[in-house]
């Protein structure tokens, strides 16, 4: 470990970070809280995690999730991986498919990462500054890397790269995120041949994590827009052979920039072969040793290999959920009394462990997971049945409706949501409901997901709430609710602290407010969320080295094999 | 007998025309009033997804060219659609192979140089292909023409997607394109589609709209490597099968046939998934002899791959195995009873040699020509035997295709398995017409 | 027709005519034995209408529990009893089909509408009907008709099964009524192809030259004179595709895209449950039992069946 610095060096970094460590030290942020704002600012990742001792001691390990042993790398042989091939892989902005992603990703490479632990540490950049205000940001890029076709990467690359996320043409999934460049290729600057600057419309925090979005890989400038025909990056392993749906197929790269901590060239593995398995077919594989790992396993595998001795195990925390939501603008569900009474039937625990066998956090009704930053830890509501049904009943007879109340309760049945909506009928059934199932597979439900009234949808992970909120839970500037608010609850207050939330830099002022978000959405809005999930990766115990990402990121190029 | 095989593959070219309508209309017919109303609906909220808006795809209908009448997209499906699109361009249009992926592209041949087009504000730009199979960008503006309606320029030409595009220039229309990030007015953008494709009969059943590579860079090597399974399956269950068979059929009634027989219709009568799955539990989790999935990582097999191939092929045998015996048991039962064969054995001749000089040979005529009739039968098996074991074949290629609702694999990878199953049924017509001397003189 | 002139007694009413069927059956030890396994699995659907030992579709239970006294066959991943559910899973098949909302979406919804007899049966039923028309019309009219049917059901029967189930379900999605079509659809065929060869046979007997002078329009022969006569062998052909049908809908199922949920379908349990075949097995083989024995029952009853027919018509 490194020693610490004083407050005065963390201000040459950026004058935010002594704040942030004096909250640290007095308990109101927590050290992963520290750790991340203050690399992102532009303090190291190993003085960070100097500056911010671990108080129960093991508190670093566990977050850095880092598998590393201290054994000595070998190097040689093929990684097998069972994952999906067969999506569409063009353009690498344009994907929206983890598992492509996880292709692209190791002949392409971001300019920078986020380690386990939300670290975000430079990749293609040698540094990153922001200004004061954090609305310019200046990327200084690393020297003398060659994508893999020899030519040079340099700050024309990261202009043409740009240019590409920002072209509503290319239709990048970037062009939101990058939202402070309101679209305009003119904010990002060249200042010489290895600095870019970006000047924000606005302040943000979040640039460096957002340039490991997973559609940011860093292509060579005049990219035709297909990566099979051009697969061409700086990563470590080139494509060998793509066969989709079958396999895909990379080799190791001799000529490679990076380097291991001790200096020697990497990557260590001669390979990666992914080949295309469903689930069930990937937990026997991997069993037998046919593959060593597999993408994003369930639950239930998981469950099944539980035990199994040649296998190594773990599980992170997202934020993917599945919400229970109500239609606030139809009957019954306009009645707040109504909809409340159907949060309390939610035995939270016995839907986590039936829909997802348990692996997860516990939600309390607020579609901000633990798992994100400025998340307030608030007590985990018990089922209560009889406050249901004593809603149930001043609502019946308030309105003169009788009981019980026929509702239709419609979902999916591929992501833990039929499990979910058997347990909450159940409930619901003695707290004045009468329920009816409606269970599609999953495209007979997206048909319709925002239209009906009762229904339980799926969202997947974002890292941080306020990705999420702007989609789902506000009004648009005429005051209607946006095109995904699938429950048309639209709350002034709400939206009011949720603007200040946004624009608020200090972490601890903005837990305060996220977690007065929070209160809100438990207590007056049309969606019940029991829990969040928790994600998974199973490993042969030979391959090590392996960072734990909880976006299910397939990060290789220190990974090695023990034989 | 020349008749007899003329009008049978003209039944079978009649047959397979048929197949194509049928799965066509099955697959591809849509009521108008779904694809006004609701665009999004299918396979395009598939591939769009589910936040989709109808503006973007209607727009992506009409750059899959499913916007067009079911006929002509039946035709264009059949026999292409270049020589249409030609009239449109001007020019020739070839397919020239990706030096890099190896696929089939689209070339638009000006002058004798191979050209895309893409638009780069008001300029067309074309992308004259190299020797070396990259492309220079070049400036070509005189090649806009007089829009349809005089109001102002326009192009049809090439992209680098494969598909025949209508440009306009300085016409003040906009056009819509659909991109992710939500729906793009832009000028001067494509305003027309037509998806190039040279046809079934032509060999190209076009892109696959799950991987939107071509169908052809995939199907073959799931074809060789069905046919693989096929064929080790076919080797281990035909001589097993005959023989016991032949052993229940001569030891009619006895307790040696009872058990073959009613062995053979549990296999039969045991699906094949529960068939394989126990199996997988029984020798790959219980006893660890064999893989449970058949992963390769390879193209090239080696000798040891063999391991991969036991429970697939032990549970083809499992299931098909019944079948065939009890067809050779019935032939052998029946030939058995023949005067000939009772004669044979009544003066003396010796039994074994009774059985082996001439019942058999009559006997086995009939299962191996029925076998040939059953082909698409197997087929079927090989379908449910590949999904279990994760085998990269056809059969999982129509599964995966059928799930998500890839129509242009479907249909190639269905007329595949249906020609071999009228091509087998084909031969086994005729072999059976051949050897069978009441129908071929008759 | 030989029958009734062997008997020189008044012709047998209806009872006495189901008695005579029966005793058929119960002449040959094989169509017995089969009876008696599908009767086992009728009756038991029946039960489980009224009364099954626990909620099929309710989690009470501890998950992938094995055999017990409270739960015979243990319970499923979802912690629901595997007895019950066995049970409850001859409903769809045989017992019971669900009419959804016809809506837009062409998604299936929460059938508001109970048919019953089960989606095998009604698949069957299908065939059976527009196997037996076409058949007949190809059989007894020829010539073009027969060119024109034959051609079209070469053209359906050229579809490894699986595959044409694949395809009509990508085309119209999973549900009850796209089993029962599928089932219909493939079935045909091979219906057609045996009716066409009995009528052919049939037409040449003298009762229907005796129709055709008497002066009898074509559909009247078709279908009072030559499918009485042909019913026989046609219902025992039928039979049979019940145990295909029955295999089909568990191997759909199977391969996820089966008849659509709560209701417990056989072969979907054993998917369900194939991720979990390292710690409990009865989620897999008691339903695996079930389809087999149904299968074999169906089997067994249809070639005992015919045995006996065939013998009684010599």
């Amino acid at each position: 470990m490194k020693d610490k610095i004083s407050r005065d060096q963390m201000y040459e970094i950026h004058p935010r970070i002594p704040l942030a460590h004096k909250q640290l030290e007095e308990g109101r942020i927590t050290r992963r809280e520290f750790v991340r704002f203050a690399t992102l600012l532009g303090m190291s990742a190993t003085l960070a995690v100097a500056c911010a001792p671990a108080d129960e001691g093991s508190g670093v390990v566990e977050d850095d999730g880092d598998m590393a042993d201290n054994g000595v790398p070998k190097r040689g042989g093929m990684i097998t991986i069972g994952m999906a091939t067969d999506q569409i892989i063009d353009h690498p902005a344009r994907l929206s498919w983890i598992e492509g992603s996880n292709v692209v990703r190791q002949v392409c490479e971001n300019l920078t990462q986020t380690n386990p632990g939300a670290i975000t540490v430079p990749l293609l950049l040698e540094s990153w500054e922001a200004n004061d205000t954090v609305d310019q940001w200046t990327l200084k890029l690393r020297e003398g890397i060659l994508f893999n076709d020899g030519s040079p990467f340099n700050a024309d690359t990261v202009l043409f790269n740009f240019g590409e996320w920002l072209n509503p043409e290319v239709g990048s999934s970037m062009l939101g995120l990058l939202g402070y460049l309101d679209g305009d290729i003119g904010r990002v600057e060249k200042v010489d041949d290895l600095t870019v600057r970006l000047n924000l419309a606005r302040p943000e925090i979040g640039v460096p994590e957002n340039l490991f979005h997973y559609p940011s890989a860093i292509m060579k400038e005049g990219f035709g827009g297909d990566f099979i025909k051009e697969p061409i990056g700086t990563g470590p392993f080139t494509l060998e052979d793509y066969v989709p749906g079958e396999r895909i197929v990379l080799k190791a790269r001799s000529d490679y920039w990076g380097k291991s901590e001790d200096g020697s060239a990497l990557p260590y593995l001669d390979g990666i072969t992914f080949v295309d398995l469903d689930k069930d077919a990937s937990v026997s594989a991997l069993e037998g040793g046919e593959i060593d790992t597999f993408y994003q396993p369930r639950p239930a595998d998981m469950a099944a290999l539980d035990g199994a001795d040649n296998i190594t195990s773990n599980v992170a925390s997202t934020s993917s959920v599945t919400v229970l939501r109500m239609r606030m603008d139809i009957e019954p569900f306009n009645d707040i009394r109504v909809y409340n009474a159907v949060k309390k039937c939610q035995d939270r625990q016995k839907i986590l462990n039936l829909a997802w066998l348990g692996a997860g956090d516990l939600g309390a009704d607020a579609h901000i997971a633990p798992s994100q930053p400025a998340y307030a830890p608030r007590e985990i509501p018990e089922l209560d049945i009889e406050g249901a049904m004593a809603l149930m009943e001043e609502w019946s007879a308030d309105t003169g409706n009788s009981l019980p109340l026929a509702v239709t309760l419609v979902t999916k049945n591929d992501d833990g949501e039929a499990e979910f909506a058997q347990v909450l009928k159940e409930q619901m059934d003695k707290a004045g409901f009468d329920v009816t199932l409606d269970i599609t597979e999953a495209g007979g439900y997206w048909e319709r997901w925002d239209e009906v009234s009762l229904g339980i949808t799926a969202w997947t992970d974002r890292p941080l709430c306020t990705m999420l909120i702007p989609l789902a839970y506000v009004a648009d500037a005429e005051g209607n609710p946006v095109p995904w608010n699938e429950t048309r609850w639209v709350d002034d207050e709400f939206i009011e602290v949720f603007n200040e939330a946004a624009g608020t830099l200090d972490l601890e002022a903005r837990r305060e407010l996220v977690g007065k978000l929070q209160d809100i959405m438990l207590e007056r809005a049309p969606i019940g969320i029991p829990y969040f999930k928790g994600v998974g990766s199973l490993l042969n115990s030979k391959v090590k080295n392996v960072p734990l990402s909880p976006n299910s990121y397939f990060m290789l190029h220190e990974v090695y094999m023990e034989e | 007998m020349a008749r007899f095989i003329f009008r049978s593959i003209i039944s079978t070219i009649v047959t397979m025309l048929l197949v194509s309508i049928t799965l066509f209309i099955l697959l591809e017919f849509e009521r108008p009033s779904v694809a006004k109303e609701r665009p999004c609906s299918g396979i395009i909220r598939k591939i769009l997804g589910i936040m989709a808006t109808p503006e973007q795809c209607v727009s992506f209908r009409n750059q899959l060219g499913i916007d067009q009448p079911l006929p002509l997209r039946y035709v264009d499906w059949l026999a292409g659609n270049d020589w249409r699109a030609e009239s449109k361009t001007g020019y020739p249009l070839v397919t020239l192979d990706n030096l890099n992926s190896g696929e089939e592209e689209w070339w638009m041949e000006v002058d004798g140089r191979y050209m895309q087009f893409e638009i780069d504000g008001e300029d067309l730009v074309a992308l004259v292909r190299q020797e070396d199979g990259f492309v220079e960008r070049e400036v070509m503006n005189d090649l806009w023409r007089p829009n349809d309606d005089g109001a102002g320029e326009q192009f049809w030409g090439v992209d680098n997607k494969g598909r025949a595009v209508k440009w306009l220039l300085g016409s003040g229309k906009t056009a819509f394109i659909s991109t992710q990030t939500g729906w793009q007015e832009i000028d001067n953008a494509p305003d027309d589609y037509l998806p190039l494709r040279k046809g079934m009969l032509r060999g190209d059943p076009g892109f696959s709209l799950r991987t939107n590579r071509p169908v052809n860079s995939q199907i073959f090597r799931r074809i060789r490597n069905t046919a693989l399974l096929a064929g080790l399956a076919f080797a281990v269950v035909m001589p097993l099968a005959l023989v016991l068979g032949i052993v229940a059929g001569v030891n009619e009634g006895k307790l040696i046939d009872r058990v073959i027989s009613v062995g053979g219709l549990f296999g039969t009568a045991t699906p094949e998934f529960v068939t394989g799955m126990l199996l997988i539990l029984v020798f790959a989790i219980w006893l660890k002899m064999f893989p449970a999935v058949s992963v390769f990582t390879t193209d090239k097999l080696s000798l040891s791959d063999w391991k991969k191939f036991a429970l697939p092929v032990l549970t083809l045998t499992t299931v098909e195995l019944g079948y065939i015996i009890r067809m050779t048991r019935a032939s052998m039962v029946e030939v058995m009873n023949t005067s000939y064969i009772r004669t044979a054995i009544i003066k003396g001749m010796p039994f074994k040699r009774v059985v082996f000089k001439h019942a058999i040979r009559n006997a086995l005529m009939a299962p191996i020509t029925i076998i040939m009739l059953h082909v698409n039968w197997l087929i079927g098996g090989i379908v449910v035997v590949e999904a279990i074991f994760g085998y990269p074949g056809l059969g999982t290629y129509i599964y995966d295709s059928a799930i998500f609702g890839d129509v242009n694999a479907l249909e190639a990878s269905a007329m595949v398995t249906v020609l071999v199953a009228v091509v087998t049924r084909l031969l086994g017509d005729l072999a059976y017409t051949y050897l069978n001397p009441r129908i071929r003189y008759s | 027709m030989t029958v009734a002139t062997a008997k020189p007694k008044a012709p047998p009413g209806r009872f006495g005519r189901f008695l005579k069927t029966a005793a058929i059956i119960f002449e040959s030890r094989v169509a017995t034995i089969g009876l008696f396994m599908v009767l086992f699995w009728i009756v038991a659907g029946l039960i489980s209408l009224v009364w099954t030992p626990h909620d099929p579709n309710a989690s009470d239970f501890m998950i992938n529990q094995g055999s017990s006294a409270q739960n015979w066959l243990g319970t499923d991943a979802l912690g629901r009893d595997v007895f019950s559910r066995v049970m409850a899973g001859t409903q769809v098949i045989l017992l019971k089909t669900r009419i959804p909302d016809i809506n837009w979406f062409g998604s299936f919804t929460t059938p508001n509408f109970v048919m019953p007899g089960g989606v095998a049966i009604w698949g069957v039923l299908g065939s059976l009907t527009l196997g037996s028309v076409l058949g007949l019309n190809a059989g007894y009219r020829g010539g073009w008709w027969d060119q024109a049917i034959s051609q079209v059901m070469d053209a359906l029967i050229a579809f490894p099964r699986i595959v044409l189930y694949l395809v009509v379900i990508a085309a119209l999605g999973t549900g009850d009524l796209v089993m029962v079509l599928a089932i219909s659809i493939t079935g045909a065929p091979g219906i057609a192809r045996l009716a066409r060869s009995l009528a052919l046979d049939i037409k040449t007997r003298d009762y229907i030259r005796a129709a055709e002078t008497r002066g009898e329009g074509k559909t009247y022969i078709m279908f009072k004179e030559i499918l009485p006569n042909a019913l026989g062998p046609l219902l025992v052909d039928a039979m049979l595709r019940v145990g295909y049908a029955i295999f089909t809908i568990g191997t759909l199922g199977f391969l996820g895209v089966g008849l659509p949920p709560p209701e417990p379908d056989w072969g979907s349990m054993i998917a369900d449950s194939r991720k979990f075949m390292r710690s409990t097995l009865y989620p897999i083989l008691a339903p695996a039992f079930a389809i087999s024995s149904l299968v074999i029952g169906l089997n067994l009853f249809a070639d005992g069946l015919r045995e006996e027919i065939t013998r009684f018509q010599k």
